[in-house]
């Protein structure tokens, strides 16, 4: 940057001196940032996971989630549709639907004083309007149309479903452009899904902690001891680590059985145990794509992941709970003409995912400790991102982590920092 | 047939020591290890699953853990202490008393647990509310877990489930 123009994010102009190869330690801690984030991507032009179609099959069925630390119903409608409205009563503020899922019949009633609202959130009425006796009531310049709920954009792609507080957002698949549109439909290819079951985990570290994590297979073929031990994933499998032009999609994905002989780690050992499975029922898996992509990982901006690891496939939802804290909601899915050992086959490689994943418990350790390694670190102290080199194009290997770099690029569009100078 | 209507209370307390016995043995094996000797507590082929009440309750069978055969358990057991990578941590299991019926299939035992987990920094934290609902059948004289559901209420983890509950 050259000092004559003002960044429009100023006052934090914490990016100006350092290029894509490092993050600010505030960033994942500073409670500022942190109410920026919500508000310019959360609330912001994003779309946003909301579930799955299939978790609300017949009307007045709705499933409660996050945007943000906002809360949002999902609910179908009389006529099919999907509405999206915001958890929260026009009137006073309160919570409507407390339960996780269930069914609201045709109109949504807040349990404070009874207000009523269409599944749209159109206020239709409430008790008391015109007072008793002619003496108290609503005020009679109210105008009931402009006290809705807030009203969510929403888009349905193969029975995923997205939803925009802004709804000046441009459609999903421009949002998210041909390449992730390609990799999404890939697995969720417009056949009917069902829900296998949820896990959710709160984890103490930063959303973007997690994002990171997910955009991050150079820690694969290292901290997973598991994975390195049973072979079921190597650096030097062939792979592909693709991202999408706005640098905040990716895709990163591998093929089991591609690697040859030892693996080269540049004379550095990785500390992992030869074991053998006792029962290798386990990792025993089916090709179910056209294809021999054995570990596909999307992440789509700002914070959905959908895993497809053997035949356990998932979304993971992070919801952020303040600067050093997030919820992260594993949705484990297949689809309607599942056979039964397919069934099987999900329920038992679920082991190695969710809140006891021998895959996934590694990394909700290992980023718990980088939030506790983040504190009392001083304003200039950055993450370093140099593996792979320095910028954030796609690749054919995985010891990169062009895919993080990506992230905060288009984190920083999103955040005012200013286009990163490399 | 339901199982709850052939189901008869047990009282014969030299049955229900024996039970509570291993029940004890078993939390022990985890609260104080060896590790190696939880899998001992299972029949050859058992089930095992450590499951939310959230999906139990809509009829989901995804467990955090979900291990049908001893060998499954062996393979938790030594993936956890060799070949996983986690913070030092104590667990702690507190029983409440057991419902044990004979099903004519072996015992069935339900109690409720509650398990506490304490950081290397010493700060304990209730890891989940849970209750175990068991099926105990005997093999060669030695009272063995043909079935243990651990559901937890608490399905909002704190973290991860690193030891088996």
């Amino acid at each position: 940057m050259d000092g004559t123009k003002a960044p429009e994010n100023s006052e934090t102009d914490i990016w100006s001196e350092i290029g894509t190869t490092r993050v600010p330690f505030q960033v994942y801690q500073d409670a500022k940032i942190y109410a920026q984030e919500l508000e310019k991507i959360f609330y912001g032009v994003s779309w946003n996971y909301v579930g799955l179609e299939c978790e609300v099959p017949n009307a007045g069925d709705f499933r409660r989630n996050f945007i943000g630390e906002r809360e949002v119903l999902m609910i179908r409608k009389d006529d099919g549709a999907l509405s999206v409205v915001e958890n929260r009563c026009a009137h006073r503020g309160a919570q409507l639907c407390q339960a996780l899922s269930g069914n609201i019949g045709n109109a949504i009633v807040c349990p404070y004083h009874q207000w009523t609202y269409t599944l749209d959130g159109e206020l239709t009425g409430m008790p008391f309007k015109k007072g008793i006796n002619g003496k108290g009531g609503l005020n009679p310049g109210f105008d009931m149309r402009a006290h809705g709920l807030v009203n969510l954009k929403v888009e349905n792609l193969n029975g995923v479903v997205f939803a925009s507080f802004d709804h000046n957002v441009s459609g999903l698949r421009e949002y998210l452009g041909p390449d992730m549109v390609k990799y999404f439909t890939r697995i969720f290819d417009g056949r009917g899904l069902r829900v296998v079951g949820y896990e959710r985990q709160v984890i103490d570290c930063n959303w973007k902690l997690q994002m990171e994590n997910l955009k991050d297979p150079y820690h694969a073929g290292i901290l997973h001891l598991f994975l390195i031990s049973f072979g079921l994933f190597r650096l030097d499998q062939e792979s592909k680590c693709l991202v999408d032009d706005s640098k905040g999609h990716s895709v990163l994905m591998t093929a089991k059985g591609t690697e040859e002989g030892k693996e080269d780690t540049g004379g550095v050992r990785i500390a992992a145990p030869d074991f053998a499975l006792t029962d290798h029922d386990l990792i025993q898996p089916r090709l179910e794509f056209p294809d021999n992509v054995t570990l596909s990982i999307q992440t789509l901006f700002p914070s959905i992941i959908i895993q497809a690891q053997c035949n356990t496939l998932a979304t993971r939802h992070v919801i952020p709970k303040g600067p050093g804290s997030h919820e992260l909601v594993w949705t484990f899915f297949g689809f309607e003409d599942d056979d039964d050992e397919m069934k099987n086959l999900r329920l038992r490689q679920a082991n190695l995912m969710g809140s006891a994943g021998y895959v996934t418990l590694d990394d909700a350790e290992a980023l718990e400790f980088s939030q506790v390694g983040l504190r009392g670190s001083h304003v200039g102290d950055a993450a370093v991102l140099e593996i792979g080199g320095t910028d954030c194009e796609s690749n054919d290997h995985l010891v990169t982590e062009s895919l993080i770099r990506g992230f905060y690029m288009r984190y920083r569009d999103a955040m005012g920092y200013g286009k990163a100078g490399v | 047939m339901d199982q709850t209507e052939m189901s008869q209370p047990v009282t014969d307390g030299v049955i229900l020591r024996r039970i509570e016995r291993l029940q004890l043995n078993y939390i022990s094996s985890i609260d104080e290890g060896p590790l190696d000797d939880w899998p001992k507590f299972f029949t050859d082929k058992c089930l095992y699953t450590v499951i939310s009440r959230d999906n139990f309750d809509r009829g989901m069978e995804l467990g955090a853990m979900r291990f049908e055969s001893v060998g499954m358990l062996v393979d938790r057991a030594t993936a956890t202490q060799h070949a996983a990578v986690f913070a030092p941590r104590v667990i702690r299991h507190v029983l409440g008393p057991a419902l044990v019926d004979d099903t004519g299939d072996g015992y069935r035992s339900r109690c409720n647990v509650v398990i506490y987990q304490t950081s290397p920094d010493g700060d304990t934290i209730l890891l989940m509310a849970a209750t175990y609902d068991d099926l105990i059948v005997e093999q060669s004289g030695v009272l063995k877990f043909k079935k243990k559901l651990v559901i937890y209420d608490t399905h909002r983890i704190p973290d991860s489930i690193v030891y088996p509950l």
